[in-house]
């Protein structure tokens, strides 16, 4: 308005000057900025007002979009075959997906979901989920829950629940930690698969005389030590001790704790040289090159497997749950098995008209078929769904599948559990990297250096 | 006797061993060079040659290996696989306006803080350069919430392809924009930019500018058709750095977008690390294929970047 009354004034000022061509005003150059100015301003105030919102009654057809950390080439695959047939089986929904570096969405995914998230968003089960839950940034779907349930085996069922009782996930797939080894290794050497705590350290003892490394460890990123920590927490004081502890219920300077760090001693004189500096890969290499007898770790060390390109090396690939130690609760059988989840994000500027669509999307994500289908292009985790395909499965697979099945409990890794500053880097990761620098050390200043750390770590909310 | 035997000798020995008594220095001086040239190459030649190997190679024999197959495998894996060229155009939408826009503005203020004499000369000179020790984290928060709260107007986009550079915003928020990186970048690059600039337009002399006033030229045209010229190389010195400092931003990207394909390359590097496993040798294909753009800007503006170190200096 302002430009244009000025415009007027100037005409009216000098009306000789129509004559000339109608564009030829006389504007220096900061008139031309002005007006520049001043239009455009004009027209970002005009586009300011709030975009008008449909609400579609319909959950087939429309739209929906995804945030998802799926982005290696085989997992992204895997997702993009199952929104093609999600579309075709919902009447046509169309569906954005927004991939991003699997690394870079943990990394932000609080500015993420505070941000303007996606409607439904790739995740994991555990504290993780519900820390997002308790801060009202994903959505409550019960109803979707409620229509899948029976095709999910009870575990799951609490996988998902956040603190206040609501559902707040649809696991898709898992894989589970235990200790792997090469068949071929343990068949030349007439080794045993050990079942107790003292079999197995005299396996150990046995495998040095013959000149192995006889447990692998890469502990040069901090966490991989951490499910040997789970798994001994596990066996020794339980599932409800561990859980409790790792959410600060429990004292970190508790002698049961002191209990699981002189039990880990007993066998860290065992793992392969300098360990604090080798990668989970280069340690998987040497259980790979026959250097090392056994590791503990996720079903993920297939990868590395796979990587070196022969396939008679994947197929010697096995592995045995972590020896019983003789305690109550041995019978537990709990084990480390992450859950990757899906999630209703709140705050999607669009999920108020897709939100019919997303769960949807969600009830179709609980489907066997659709996990068949990630499975397919994503070998590496198995299919939570009761009714999944199973025929495809390599032995590997399909004891993977037992082992988690027989579990009475299961968690989901310390780092999934625990709150991320006290698992990560300066916290727990570091703490264990001292203690495997010299395990035989009194583990009471650390618990206390642990219990310090995490009493110095502000609310979580 | 002995006195004059000497004197010859000593004339002797001053004029011609004089090379041969520098010698030792001399081969203790290049053995230090070579040294360190090796030691500065070390890694990128590591790079390449782990680059060139495939990954089952080193798995099984380890990275320090004789290679058994040399191949460009990882290089095109990466092009296709990480989509590299368009992440590379995602990059250059924010390098470019990014450089541009900065180099105009910091010129400005140098200009004006540097050939006229005005109260609050020093203050406004001052509070850009000030401006460059803040570290950008510290901000960060209110930052997010201010790009979370602006809202741009939606005029379309350009499309190229699956490319789409919205004008200026396809969600109504100056967040998750190419227009939002751009913005932080010449909003943080500045401070540097004009530090640089007046202290390069400080040794042209006033009188330049004072005989163009008396020319009858405006102070905008002075700004671009006298300064800005004799300004060459220290502007192209400041493209090649700014070029550099945008282009290697991780940070920005990473808080600023949300969307994965409009992040640049840098991030494009880290989608090809999976959940667990990493390609190192491809990783280092990518890494090396990713730094071409930098050196291929340099040798561009190599030229003026060495006379923009040079001028300052004789001019005293």
């Amino acid at each position: 308005m302002k430009v244009r009354r000025a415009l007027e004034a100037r005409k009216l000022e000098l009306p000789f000057l129509e004559t000339d061509l109608p564009l030829n005003l006389d504007l220096s150059r900061r008139d031309i900025l002005k007006i520049a100015g001043y239009g455009s301003l004009a027209a970002f105030i005009a586009a300011c007002g709030g975009s008008p919102t449909t609400t579609s009654g319909s959950t087939t057809g429309g739209t929906m979009s995804i945030g998802s950390y799926q982005s290696d080439p085989g997992v992204k695959a895997g997702l993009a075959d199952i929104v093609n047939a999600f579309t075709t089986a919902n009447g046509g929904t169309k569906v954005t997906v927004n991939t991003v570096s699997h690394n870079i969405f943990q990394d932000t995914i609080n500015a993420y979901l505070q941000g303007t998230p996606e409607d439904v968003f790739t995740w994991f089960s555990g504290h993780r989920m519900r820390f997002f839950a308790d801060k009202g940034l994903a959505t409550p779907i019960d109803d979707v829950w409620d229509a899948v349930k029976s095709n999910y085996t009870g575990a799951f069922a609490t996988a998902v629940k956040g603190n206040d009782g609501h559902v707040y996930a649809v696991p898709t797939d898992y894989y589970p930690w235990a200790v792997f080894y090469r068949k071929d290794v343990f068949a030349a050497k007439g080794y045993t698969v050990p079942t107790n705590w003292d079999d197995f350290k005299a396996l150990c003892a046995k495998m040095k005389t013959d000149g192995l490394s006889p447990i692998a460890m890469g502990q040069n990123d901090g966490w991989p030590a951490q499910g040997t920590f789970d798994i001994i927490n596990l066996r020794l004081n339980g599932y409800d001790f561990h859980t409790r502890l790792l959410v600060g219920q429990e004292k970190w300077t508790d002698p049961k704790v002191t209990a699981v760090f002189k039990k880990w001693a007993e066998i860290t004189q065992y793992y392969s040289p300098a360990p604090n500096g080798t990668t989970w890969q280069q340690a998987a290499d040497k259980l790979l090159r026959k250097q090392a007898g056994m590791y503990v770790l996720g079903l993920f060390v297939s990868d590395e497997f796979k990587a070196s390109g022969k396939q008679a090396d994947v197929d010697q690939l096995d592995f045995f749950p972590f020896p019983d130690l003789g305690t109550q609760f041995d019978a537990e059988k709990a084990l480390d098995a992450p859950i990757d989840v899906y999630m209703m994000s709140k705050k999607s500027p669009t999920l108020s008209k897709d939100s019919g669509q997303a769960k949807a999307f969600l009830q179709f994500m609980a489907t066997g078929s659709a996990q068949g289908l990630f499975f397919k292009q994503a070998p590496g985790s198995i299919p939570t769904a009761n009714n999944a395909d199973t025929s495809t499965y390599t032995p590997l697979q399909k004891k993977a599948q037992q082992i988690v099945s027989a579990a009475g409990k299961i968690t989901q890794y310390f780092d999934r559990d625990s709150r991320p500053d006290f698992a990560g880097a300066n916290g727990m990761q570091s703490f264990l990297k001292t203690f495997i620098a010299n395990p035989q050390a009194d583990p009471t200043s650390l618990q206390g250096k642990m219990q310090q750390f995490w009493d110095s770590l502000p609310a979580e909310v | 006797m002995s006195t004059v035997a000497a004197a010859p000798r000593a004339l002797r020995n001053r004029r011609t061993p004089r090379p041969r008594r520098i010698r030792p220095a001399r081969i203790a001086l290049h053995a230090f060079l070579i040294a360190t040239v090796a030691l500065w190459l070390f890694p990128l030649l590591w790079a390449i040659y782990a680059a060139l190997r495939p990954v089952s190679e080193t798995i099984i024999n380890g990275y320090l290996s004789w290679p058994k197959t040399l191949n460009f495998n990882n290089f095109t894996t990466f092009w296709t696989e990480a989509d590299l060229p368009y992440f590379y155009l995602n990059t250059l939408v924010i390098v470019v306006p990014a450089v541009i826009l900065t180099l105009l503005l910091a010129s400005m203020v140098a200009f004006c803080c540097t050939q006229f004499s005005w109260k609050f000369n020093l203050v406004v000179l001052m509070l850009f350069i000030a401006g460059n020790l803040l570290p950008p984290q510290v901000i960060i928060v209110p930052l997010y919430w201010v790009y979370l709260h602006t809202p741009i107007a939606s005029f379309g986009s350009i499309d190229i392809g699956r490319f789409s550079f919205a004008l200026f915003s396809d969600n109504g928020l100056l967040y998750d924009q190419y227009i939002g990186i751009i913005l932080i970048h010449v909003v943080f690059q500045t401070g540097f930019a004009t530090f640089v600039l007046s202290n390069y337009m400080k040794t042209i002399t006033k009188e330049i500018t004072e005989s163009a006033l008396v020319d009858g030229a405006n102070v905008l045209r002075i700004w671009w058709s006298v300064i800005l010229p004799l300004c060459r190389p220290a502007l192209a010195a400041m493209a090649t750095l700014l070029f550099t400092f945008i282009y290697n931003d991780f940070f920005w990207a990473l808080l600023l977008l949300k969307t994965g394909d409009k992040r640049p390359i840098t991030s494009a590097l880290s989608n090809l690390a999976g959940e667990f496993f990493v390609n190192n040798n491809l990783i280092a294909a990518g890494a090396l294929l990713a730094a071409i753009p930098p050196i291929i800007v340099f040798i561009a503006l190599q030229k003026h970047f060495v006379a923009g170190l040079t001028l300052g200096s004789t001019k005293g």
